[in-house]
């Protein structure tokens, strides 16, 4: 099974909570992003995430000024984190349920972010479709139902 | 004020209803997109679409297999479309209120497509931010101060206050008419005949 690793995007740039929201629109534009992570204030903080949808329709959809609004006024802070190791078929499930399409990569410290888009045009989920049934058995070879009869 | 034609991405590729969800995922790598619009059945058909989202929360999560699943079974058909002159804050707006990402942008047929990301990337919003609905506001502030005005006193800083706010509002309602200021038929039929005997213009 590919791994959330294998597929993440490693180019993943960070914002202060409290620079504008003018700045973060800036930095994604200049590095083509669709959505930046938000820094950590101390270890023991949360990780915290800030994407282009967020901008729209928080702010531009309201007519606020990005120059005088705050990136901490529309993140989503704690946000969901995946762990390296993942398997892409549970990425998957994970943004279905919780209805998201980006999650900051983390293991310790932040390696990366994936998407709906890495999954898409990076994963094998086309070539090699994955059943529950299938995932279970790959996680529990020993299991009675995952038994394997050969000729 | 920028419209929805203004900023949309022209490039859009269609899929058939029929199509296999692997043939639009093959399709999509190839053109590097998020979304396909899926084809109408005749004039009468409303538009579909089908983005990558779709496919992520109705296919890989539950390893259905891709060559096996069909477009019109994870599509949203109807869809909601966007007319070619909506400005682009009423764009957001409407994006916002539908929680929607991205729309065809349609007048007569197909022309493009919008997303969030040309909102972002190329939407004035960060230059002009524009309020939408000052005119019903300035209503609203104007009702307010007087209200204000007749309990506390026309000299009381409660009032002067309330007036203050009316104030900045009609002044970024009369910033924004300046904006949207309407050329005359003089101007329309000079723009049109500029050699025109009546559209000379002298200079001293």
């Amino acid at each position: 099974m590919m791994e959330a690793q294998e597929i993440m995007t490693r180019d993943v740039v960070t914002v202060s909570g409290s620079a504008t929201v003018a700045e973060a629109v800036k930095l994604m534009k200049d590095k083509s992003l669709r959505a930046l992570i938000v820094e950590r204030r101390g270890d023991w903080d949360s990780y915290g995430i800030v994407t282009e949808t967020d901008i729209i329709y928080k702010v531009a959809a309201y007519g606020h000024d990005p120059k005088k609004m705050r990136v901490y006024e529309i993140m989503t802070k704690p946000c969901i984190t995946v762990n390296p190791h993942l398997g892409v078929e549970y990425v998957a499930r994970l943004f279905a349920n919780t209805g998201i399409r980006r999650a900051p990569v983390i293991k310790d410290k932040l390696l990366g972010i994936i998407s709906v888009s890495d999954i898409l045009k990076k994963s094998d989920f086309v070539e090699k479709p994955k059943s529950n049934f299938e995932l279970y058995c790959e996680e529990n070879p020993d299991a009675l139902e995952a038994r394997i009869y050969e000729d | 004020m920028l419209t929805a034609k203004d900023i949309m991405t022209k490039d859009v590729v269609t899929v058939s209803g029929s199509a296999t969800v692997a043939e639009a995922v093959k399709l999509m790598k190839d053109k590097g997109l998020r979304a396909l619009i899926v084809e109408r059945r005749s004039d009468r058909d409303p538009y579909g679409i089908v983005t990558e989202t779709d496919i992520i929360y109705k296919v890989a999560a539950y390893g259905h297999d891709p060559k096996k699943m069909r477009v019109y079974e994870i599509m949203t058909k109807p869809c909601i479309v966007v007319n070619a002159d909506l400005g682009v804050e009423y764009v957001a707006r409407l994006f916002a209120n539908t929680g929607i990402r991205r729309a065809p942008v349609i007048e007569g047929k197909l022309l493009g497509i919008i997303s969030v990301s040309d909102l972002l990337s190329k939407g004035n919003f960060v230059e002009k931010p524009n309020q939408l609905f000052i005119e019903d506001r300035l209503e609203v502030a104007r009702e307010e101060a007087r209200t204000v005005c007749a309990a506390k006193g026309d000299t009381s800083p409660e009032c002067a206050a309330a007036w203050d706010i009316v104030e900045e509002l009609q002044a970024a309602a009369s910033h924004k008419r300046q904006q949207q200021k309407t050329t005359t038929s003089l101007e329309d039929y000079c723009a049109n005949n500029p050699d025109a005997r009546e559209c000379r213009i002298y200079e001293d």
